[in-house]
């Protein structure tokens, strides 16, 4: 991948009366990346998307698209285009029409764009449809003329606003992949808008997370996942147990800590978060927590438990294990396995985890 | 009757209107027909049927006249109009902030009566009228204007402020129906402010604005308070022909038949107008 920065984002702020919703937004975007703002709804994710788009312009800051200043430039005349979390399909219009709206601005010869509306259904798999009616489109296939429409006008930056929340589970994860896809073999950046951890972690390249319109942690799925900076971003990302621990000692790249679950375990620090001296807090992902009937072997840390609660998902089930002097039920998640592992209310278990399950998430802030 | 039934459910459902609409307008309807066939003596009708009422509405000159001048005075009506009421019903729709306050605005004219306000009209533009008096204090004109009143602009604009909350509506409610989304899109897609007006609220508010023009067309054709409070003899319309017929001239048979032929010719016009409308909008891509 080139080291060529695509959108610069420098300082940016949006203030809506006294509300702020983006405040000292700083992000480079690399050129052919698949990049999404991850963020709870209200986080300023989509007036950060739309302050790249042109229709809204920032309070403060600098948004560069491909080395030029965008102050000024009117969302018309920028080089990106948008799909819209509505798609926003033209009800007058038919397929053909829709995808050809942007071309015709241009004024292209007729031929031309008959051609590249054809070969951009052709992309989206809905070649042939180009006299179809608006209104007799499926969620998907509104979804696809959508892409269809921004993609044929070939832009620098394609700009995605929560795309595929309107969509059933199943062609969600179908259209995950083919967006994903798209964007590989066009090379074209993508930024996607969504408040589906699962959806930026399967699409992205990187992914940024906003909370309170502030960029928290700009990072690739495997490290946010791993590596979350603070107890927000490492709870809005997959699932997380967290405890409180004392630091009894601390090296160069690694802490000595004590919990109610384990004593003097040596675990990794994690350059992401912010290090202190007082107590922190660890957190440990229910799937590395092993559970077992006996005290299990291997493990660098073992801890006992009674199980207050099982929910069963199908690919794997989770326990809720009530563990003495914790407030919280510690969770840990088995893979459904030939149901080797099949404990019921009320059973005592042992927990068994490795230290370097155990994540740093820096200092113990009351929350 | 069984009201289990989808059908009888539905032909129950429908019943008071189709009583209604038989009585009220069906019936009435025939009874116009069947005058148009008769023939009036002095005193009584002759019941014969026969079709010289037509023959005559059809040759007399005044006739072809007045209902000519009457559909052009209703399209430069629908055309005043409406071009007036869109950009108001724009304002309303996508820039104001109190709408209901706004709406409540447009209806105000309504809340004296029809007559008054062709009277204040009257008022306004008559030789010694409220503008005439006006421009002559202002030392702007130095005999009074006699071409504001007792013609065809007189009557246009008197229906004309008659009729815009009627066409404002309509388009108000075609505007504020838009999702606004679309017209980001087509802004995203590279078209200025007049461009995605022209290409995507235009041919989305046509609905709406057939629905303006028809609904001021239509009873405008057939008015006959305004031309003859303001029209003078240059602006008088079918209706006061027919108005005649009824009650000066006695003779009901003919005003039967003008009636029906009016009806026709809004009819054949409105269709036309909505066809081709219609084909525009869906030329613009």
């Amino acid at each position: 991948m080139t080291e060529t920065n695509i959108i610069e984002m420098t300082g940016v702020e949006k203030r809506f009366g006294t509300f702020t919703a983006v405040s000292d937004l700083s992000l480079s975007l690399r050129e052919g990346e698949f990049f999404s703002l991850l963020g709870p709804s209200g986080c300023g994710k989509t007036t950060a998307l739309r302050m790249i788009a042109g229709f809204q312009e920032p309070t403060d800051g600098r948004v560069t698209i491909d080395g030029q200043d965008m102050q000024g430039i009117a969302a018309n005349k920028r080089p990106t285009n948008m799909v819209f979390q509505s798609y926003a399909i033209f009800p007058h219009l038919d397929v053909g029409d829709n995808v050809a709206y942007g071309l015709r601005n241009r004024g292209l010869k007729k031929a031309e764009i008959e051609n590249r509306v054809s070969e951009a259904l052709e992309m989206v798999e809905l070649g042939g449809l180009q006299r179809r009616r608006a209104n007799e489109l499926s969620g998907g296939q509104r979804q696809r003329v959508a892409l269809a429409r921004a993609l044929v006008m070939r832009p620098k930056v394609l700009l995605l606003d929560e795309p595929l929340s309107a969509l059933d589970k199943k062609l969600r994860e179908q259209m995950q992949f083919e967006m994903r896809r798209l964007q590989r073999n066009l090379g074209i950046t993508f930024v996607m808008v969504t408040h589906d951890q699962y959806e930026a972690m399967t699409m992205s390249d990187r992914i940024g997370v906003m909370f309170d319109g502030k960029l928290v942690q700009v990072d690739s799925p495997e490290t946010l996942y791993a590596k979350p900076c603070n107890r927000e971003v490492a709870s809005f990302i997959g699932e997380m147990n967290f405890l409180p621990a004392q630091v009894s000692a601390r090296q160069e790249n690694s802490l000595t800590v004590t919990t109610t679950c384990f004593e003097n375990l040596k675990i990794e620090t994690n350059p992401n978060v912010r290090q202190g001296y007082g107590d922190i807090l660890v957190g440990i992902r229910p799937e590395q927590i092993e559970i077992a009937a006996k005290q299990p072997d291997g493990y660098d840390a073992t801890f006992r438990g009674d199980v207050v609660n099982v929910a069963f998902y199908g690919e794997n089930v989770h326990y809720h294990v009530r563990v003495e002097g914790l407030d919280r039920p510690v969770s840990a998640s088995v893979p459904n396995y030939f149901h080797m592992v099949d404990f019921r209310e009320g059973d005592s278990v042992w927990l068994g985890v490795q230290s370097a399950s155990v994540i740093d998430l820096g200092e113990n802030e009351p929350s | 009757m069984n009201l289990r039934s989808e059908g009888a459910k539905g032909v129950a459902l429908s019943a008071p209107a189709t009583v209604y609409v038989g009585f009220l307008v069906a019936a009435p309807l025939l009874i116009l027909v069947a005058y148009s066939m008769w023939t009036q003596t002095y005193v009584d009708i002759d019941r014969t049927p026969t079709l010289a009422n037509y023959r005559e509405a059809f040759t007399d000159p005044l006739v072809r006249h007045l209902m000519i001048r009457s559909i052009l005075i209703a399209a430069a009506v629908t055309v005043v109009t409406v071009a007036l009421a869109y950009p108001i019903a724009y304002f309303i729709a996508i820039r104001a902030q109190k709408k209901t306050l706004w709406l409540l605005l447009i209806t105000i004219p309504f809340w004296s009566s029809y007559l008054l306000r062709v009277f204040a009209w009257k008022l306004i533009l008559g030789f010694n009228g409220v503008l005439n008096s006006a421009l002559l204090a202002l030392g702007l004109i130095d005999e009074p204007l006699t071409f504001l009143l007792y013609n065809e602009f007189a009557v246009v604009l008197t229906l004309a402020h008659a009729w815009a909350p009627f066409a404002i509506l309509p388009i108000f409610v075609s505007i504020q129906k838009i999702d606004p989304s679309l017209l980001e899109a087509a802004t995203d897609l590279g078209s200025s402010r007049i461009e995605s007006f022209l290409r995507v609220t235009l041919p989305l508010t046509l609905p709406g604005i057939i629905a303006a023009c028809l609904v001021i067309f239509i009873p405008t054709v057939g008015d006959y308070v305004t031309p003859s409070l303001v029209g003078g003899s240059d602006g008088k319309m079918i209706a006061n022909l027919i108005q005649v017929q009824f009650g000066a001239a006695n003779n009901w048979p003919l005003g039967a038949t003008l009636s029906l032929l009016a009806m026709l010719s809004v009819g054949f016009v409105a269709i036309v107008f909505v066809l081709s409308a219609n084909g525009f909008g869906r030329r613009i891509r």
